[in-house]
């Protein structure tokens, strides 16, 4: 047998908490540091890493309000967001809040850019700092997971088990990663995800799910193939597409519950 | 002797899998029928398998009954795309490196990557013997197949009014929908281009272009078809069958080439990639009449061991004419890519 795979871990109830937090090896922005693996020993670093990270970003605005735009360089907001190590922790835990730190982060930068007011650039620094605070509580939560084992290490193989009401837990995963592209402002990168998720993912459940309901699959192949493509290629806002992917959890929401039941159904292999 | 104590003695000695050959060949005429699960011996021991992803889960109950049914056995399982596993396969065994006992693929294209990299080891005999006759490989075992099918709206169309050649359809006034980027699809161009050669297969590309309509996915031609959208679609034959399963009053019917690569019956496969007969036993398990018609069943694919129904709605086999083509010729994907992007499909 080979030894890099590790045998499956019965995690009960607290699985249906736990998989909000379940680290998913699929990162764009390079290497993800060990330390996520390691959650509980880094939270005191993470707490500082997000007050030091607030701090700056306070600083960069008030800068901007005394002394106007060309005091400030913006792109440092993307620096600061880049060189901690919480960056990589929220990523692996929440990837909703994630994108909302993105979000955030470029909605100073591009307050600032358009030459807002300051009072309409703190609104963004505000709703940035909320969700890095949310982040910081979802890692908080995500290390007490990891230290009674249930959750997974980062690891580069793909060793999930991928039954079809897990398929559409990783497919609405997949989606929140679109928003999280979008925020980071990586539209191609977003469109790949749409396309691949339909591709590997929504094809091999769909099968069933047509059976279950034609209506549902149909209105989930536009949503796929024209309404999230779309919105991404006419530059609609991230709160205008995590509408569409909104809309769209909820169908799989609904697509998951009626594969359930067909699962449930079904007759055994032997 | 009843064959199935024969084969239990032999189990309960622990011998079957790992038979010398003359004896394995003589015990091999004896099974032409589907074998069940009861008749194999119990899997002890571990194994690590290659799953290319497919049929979303279906795969995964598979595994899990198997495993369920043997307690002493171990399967670590990797999974990921079809491709990218037996990419990773081959780079493996050019690094020195052998994770992988097994490898169950979607698509008999991956299946030809790893055999032509003569990494595959050869199937007993009595394993080939429980296939049906046009789909028996020397080194890897066809598991289920689907077939390249034409669904078209029947409230347009009589079946009578489709021609029967893939290259006459290129002529033809029909409204065409079709997934160029699907793997199936271009699998099709594949045996296409083998069949008919380049030039050929450019051209009769290049007329389909003019009058088809592009979907991401070949449900979504059935779907497209369904809705009076297109006239017809090139589609595997399970999406028509679970749409009307879903649906029966759909206006949809499939139609079928003969002869040519619009028939094609393209398999998912599993191989063994070292001669350990606790592999070969597993392989076993797949073609148990049990999980053969477990996935015709559930997941509409065609069963390719003798004696197993074939899924309702479908023709039998013998009754469709699928050209005589080696499946694993279909890893040939590379040419077929480029000429589909040369002729502005891709």
């Amino acid at each position: 047998m080979n030894l890099f795979f590790k045998p499956a871990k019965t995690l009960g109830a607290s699985l249906l908490i736990a998989s909000a937090f379940i680290a998913q090896p699929v990162f764009a922005n390079g290497p993800i540091g060990e330390h996520v693996n390691h959650l509980q020993a880094n939270l005191k670093s993470y707490n500082e890493e997000v007050e030091w990270m607030v701090g700056k970003v306070d600083t960069l605005v008030s800068t901007y309000e005394n002394k106007g735009a060309k005091a400030v360089n913006t792109d440092d907001l993307i620096e600061y967001w880049e060189s901690v190590k919480f960056h990589s922790a929220i990523e692996t835990n929440l990837v909703p809040v994630y994108a909302s730190i993105w979000q955030g982060l470029y909605g100073v930068k591009m307050a600032i850019d358009g030459g807002k007011s300051a009072a309409e650039v703190r609104v963004q620094q505000t709703a940035m700092n909320n969700a890095l605070w949310q982040g910081l509580g979802a890692v908080k939560l995500a290390a007490k997971f990891q230290q009674k084992g249930l959750l997974e290490s980062v690891t580069a193989t793909a060793s999930k088990e991928m039954t079809q009401s897990a398929t559409i837990d990783e497919i609405k995963h997949k989606l929140d990663r679109v928003i999280a592209k979008l925020a980071e402002r990586l539209k191609d990168e977003a469109t790949e995800i749409v396309h691949d998720t339909y591709l590997h993912l929504f094809e091999g459940v769909e099968g069933t799910l047509i059976e279950q309901d034609a209506n549902l699959v149909e209105a989930l192949e536009k949503n796929f193939n024209v309404t999230l493509p779309k919105a991404i290629a006419d530059n609609k806002s991230v709160d205008e597409v995590r509408d569409v992917v909104t809309s769209m959890q909820t169908k799989l929401d609904r697509a998951k519950r009626l594969i359930e039941k067909a699962e449930k159904n079904r007759k055994d292999v032997f | 002797m009843e064959r199935r104590t024969f084969i239990q003695g032999l189990a309960a000695l622990g011998v079957i899998g790992s038979l010398p050959l003359p004896l394995s060949q003589a015990f091999a005429n004896t099974v032409t029928k589907p074998v069940s699960v009861d008749d194999l011996p119990k899997l002890k021991g571990d194994l690590t398998l290659y799953l290319g992803r497919g049929e979303g889960g279906l795969y995964e109950n598979v595994l899990q009954a198997i495993q369920k049914n043997n307690p002493d056995f171990n399967l670590a399982i990797r999974r990921g795309p079809t491709a990218a596993l037996a990419n990773t396969i081959v780079a493996e065994a050019k690094a020195g490196v052998k994770r992988a006992d097994l490898f169950w693929a979607v698509d008999s294209g991956a299946i030809g990557l790893v055999t032509d990299a003569g990494l595959a080891k050869p199937l007993p005999d009595d394993l080939s013997a429980q296939l049906q006759k046009q789909f028996k490989y020397k080194d890897w075992a066809p598991v289920t197949g689907r077939i390249r099918t034409l669904p078209f709206n029947t409230s347009r169309l009589t079946k009578d009014q489709i021609p029967t050649s893939i290259m006459e359809i290129a002529d033809s006034d029909l409204s065409i929908g079709w997934a160029p980027a699907y793997a199936s699809f271009q699998s099709f161009v594949t045996a296409m281009r083998i069949l008919q050669g380049d030039d050929k297969t450019a051209k009769w590309l290049k007329k389909v272009k003019k009058r088809a309509k592009t979907y991401a996915g070949e449900l979504g031609v059935v779907m497209g078809v369904e809705r009076g959208e297109v006239d017809i679609g090139f589609a595997n034959h399970y999406y028509t069958l679970r749409l009307k399963s879903g649906k029966p009053d759909a206006n949809l019917d499939l139609a079928f080439t003969q002869n040519d690569a619009g028939c094609l019956v393209n398999a998912s496969g599993i191989l063994t990639l070292n001669n350990d007969p606790l592999a070969t036993n597993f392989m076993r398990y797949l073609l148990s009449k049990e999980v053969q018609g477990y996935l015709a069943r559930e997941a509409y694919e065609i069963p390719l061991v003798n004696g197993i129904a074939q899924p309702d709605g479908l023709p039998s086999l013998s009754s469709v004419s699928p050209p005589k083509i080696d499946l694993t010729q279909l890893a040939d994907l590379r040419p077929t890519i480029d000429l589909m992007r040369s002729n502005g499909v891709l």
